[in-house]
């Protein structure tokens, strides 16, 4: 059985799996692990297809991803990116300023920007090598994050609270543009969408619910229609959220480290995988027979639940590989 | 309208965000005079600038800070509070200038090198102006050198630490050990998501908070300035 039945039987309540599969995020981390730097990862889609696919043997993991940064689509919206060699890349401009920008905001084509074609390049060769066989996981930006990308985070939030119509606007863009990507990806061959919405976790129920919510859940029923699945992924504690992030109708849900398993399962059901949720403070700082432990330990609490084991956000790039091997070997070894 | 009633109503236009009669926010006041207005109103009636400050402004903040310490309100709540203030501490700046009103203390604050992200720095710099301390922003990816200049040129200051990203916490470590190297009297505040008390005991910062109010709360004990 390749990695892909075996996720398909995860997703479909097989009961051919005894075990949970594992599958953290890798970014700085799988750059620096394959001799890379993290804007060659960030720039390059073959040097970052080919990190992920020696991260995937070396700690055996069950699926890879084209995750690298925030701004994919932020550069296609016609900001300036740039690429310090060891750090995220950073934004240099903010593309809306005032509600004027946002209504001449165009939403751009997604094979004519090099940053996402080099994501949708990235899933075709990802295809290519790994012949179907393993669960690839594309990346897109959700409606918020992207709009806090394009107006900056602090302007966006009290854009919610002062200017709903144009923040409507600009969600509304943010989505025809997730979209877009995600057909671009699952046409190349991905077979999961992650859906990064990180600041979703810092609004209330309300403003999440009145902005958010419907459009998660429009992009998610998108995806589905191609006959792919979506992960979503907010960072923080969004136990807050878990009753609407249900109504999204996500299938794999990324929990950070702040959020409760058990919590989250019974707010999600039962039926939706949920992706974390160790602290990767404690993956990258404590010993090997330590991660060891603390993994076999998380499994055995959650073992009534739907898991990929993962960290509860990315793994950093100083956590030592004997760290990730042993959070590996803990996972094989409750099968 | 009585003079605790001025304050009162500053208070209230900060605990929700209204910022002046302009403004849409909350959609249950507009059209309503907000902090702005209610504090020209105070000064106008005689009410000193000190108490404005203490009974209006740092009321409505203390307010803020608790409610977001429960969950009971989240950033885009409190960017609001923070504007409404805003509005309010324009109409006290001559009296900072003049020396009628006396801040708390300076606090240094910035996000350490490394990282970009400013949310949490802003919210507990907001929060920290709201409860009557003077803030020094330095901003973003700040370097240990920048930390110890702004030390240098403001003394006695508190100094914070932000990090978001896990991989930055390192740097976070190498600015406390410098800062302390340089003025072991100096007090660290950390905070952050991935920042944790045992991190903080461990690097030598004296306050990790989860949240602005918890270091507020922090620095009226040590300074007895509640």
């Amino acid at each position: 059985m390749n990695k892909k039945q075996q996720f398909e039987d995860l997703a479909n309540n097989r009961n051919s799996l005894a075990g949970n599969l594992f599958s953290p995020i890798l970014m700085h981390f799988a750059a620096r692990h394959s001799g890379k730097t993290y804007a060659e990862f960030a720039s390059n889609y073959k040097i970052l297809v080919e990190a992920n696919i020696r991260a995937m043997e070396d700690f055996d993991m069950d699926m890879v991803s084209l995750i690298s940064d925030p701004y994919r689509e932020t550069a296609a919206f016609g900001a300036k990116i740039e690429f310090p060699a060891e750090a995220v890349p950073k934004c240099m401009n903010k593309v809306i300023g005032s509600p004027d920008d946002i209504r001449s905001l165009a939403v751009p084509d997604v094979y004519r920007n090099e940053r996402t074609l080099d994501r949708i390049r990235g899933a075709e060769e990802y295809s290519r090598i790994l012949k179907g066989e393993v669960p690839v996981i594309g990346w897109i930006e959700g409606p918020l994050a992207e709009a806090c990308d394009l107006a900056g985070v602090s302007e966006m939030l009290m854009m919610l609270m002062m200017d709903p119509g144009s923040s409507n606007l600009l969600l509304d863009k943010c989505t025809e543009m997730a979209k877009s990507f995600a057909l671009a990806q699952v046409r190349a061959g991905c077979d999961i969408i992650g859906m990064g919405d990180a600041v979703c976790s810092q609004v209330d129920p309300d403003t999440y619910g009145s902005f958010v919510k419907d459009r998660q859940r429009e992009i998610i029923s998108f995806v589905h229609g191609l006959g792919a699945r979506v992960k979503l992924h907010i960072c923080g504690d969004i136990t807050h959220l878990l009753p609407q992030i249900r109504e999204t109708g996500a299938d794999i849900v990324d929990i950070d480290w702040q959020v409760s398993p058990k919590k989250a399962a019974a707010a999600l059901g039962h039926e939706t995988i949920l992706c974390g949720n160790i602290n990767p403070v404690l993956i990258q700082d404590k010993t090997e027979e330590d991660v060891y432990g603390l993994t076999g330990k998380f499994i055995q609490e959650h073992k009534d639940i739907k898991l990929i084991v993962s960290a509860g956000c990315e793994i950093t790039v100083n956590t030592p590989a004997a760290n990730l091997k042993a959070m590996s070997g803990a996972v094989r070894d409750q099968w | 309208m009585k003079h605790n009633e001025i304050l009162e109503k500053i208070a209230y236009c900060i605990e929700y965000g209204k910022i002046d009669r302009n403004s849409p926010f909350p959609p249950n006041l507009k059209g309503q005079d907000g902090a702005g207005e209610y504090t020209q109103m105070a000064l106008e009636k005689g009410i000193r600038a000190d108490d404005v400050l203490r009974m209006g402004l740092m009321q409505g903040m203390d307010r803020v800070g608790k409610k977001f310490r429960e969950n009971k309100i989240f950033v885009p709540q409190v960017l609001m509070s923070a504007k409404a203030m805003n509005s309010s501490m324009e109409h006290l700046m001559p009296f900072f200038t003049s020396g009628e009103i006396r801040s708390k203390g300076k606090f240094i604050i910035g996000t350490v090198l490394g990282d970009l992200h400013d949310i949490g720095k802003n919210l507990v710099s907001m929060i920290l102006k709201g409860n009557g301390w003077e803030v020094i922003d330095l901003g973003i990816d700040v370097s240990s050198e920048k930390f110890l200049d702004a030390l240098k040129e403001h003394p006695d200051s508190v100094v914070g630490l932000s990090a978001l990203l896990t991989t930055t916490m390192a740097n976070m470590k190498e600015t406390v050990e410098k800062i302390k190297d340089q003025n072991s009297e100096t007090c660290v505040a950390i905070g952050g998501a991935p920042v944790t008390r045992e991190f903080c005991d461990r690097i030598g910062a004296d306050i990790y908070s989860p949240d602005p109010q918890g270091l507020v709360d922090y620095l009226n004990q040590r300074y007895n300035a509640g």
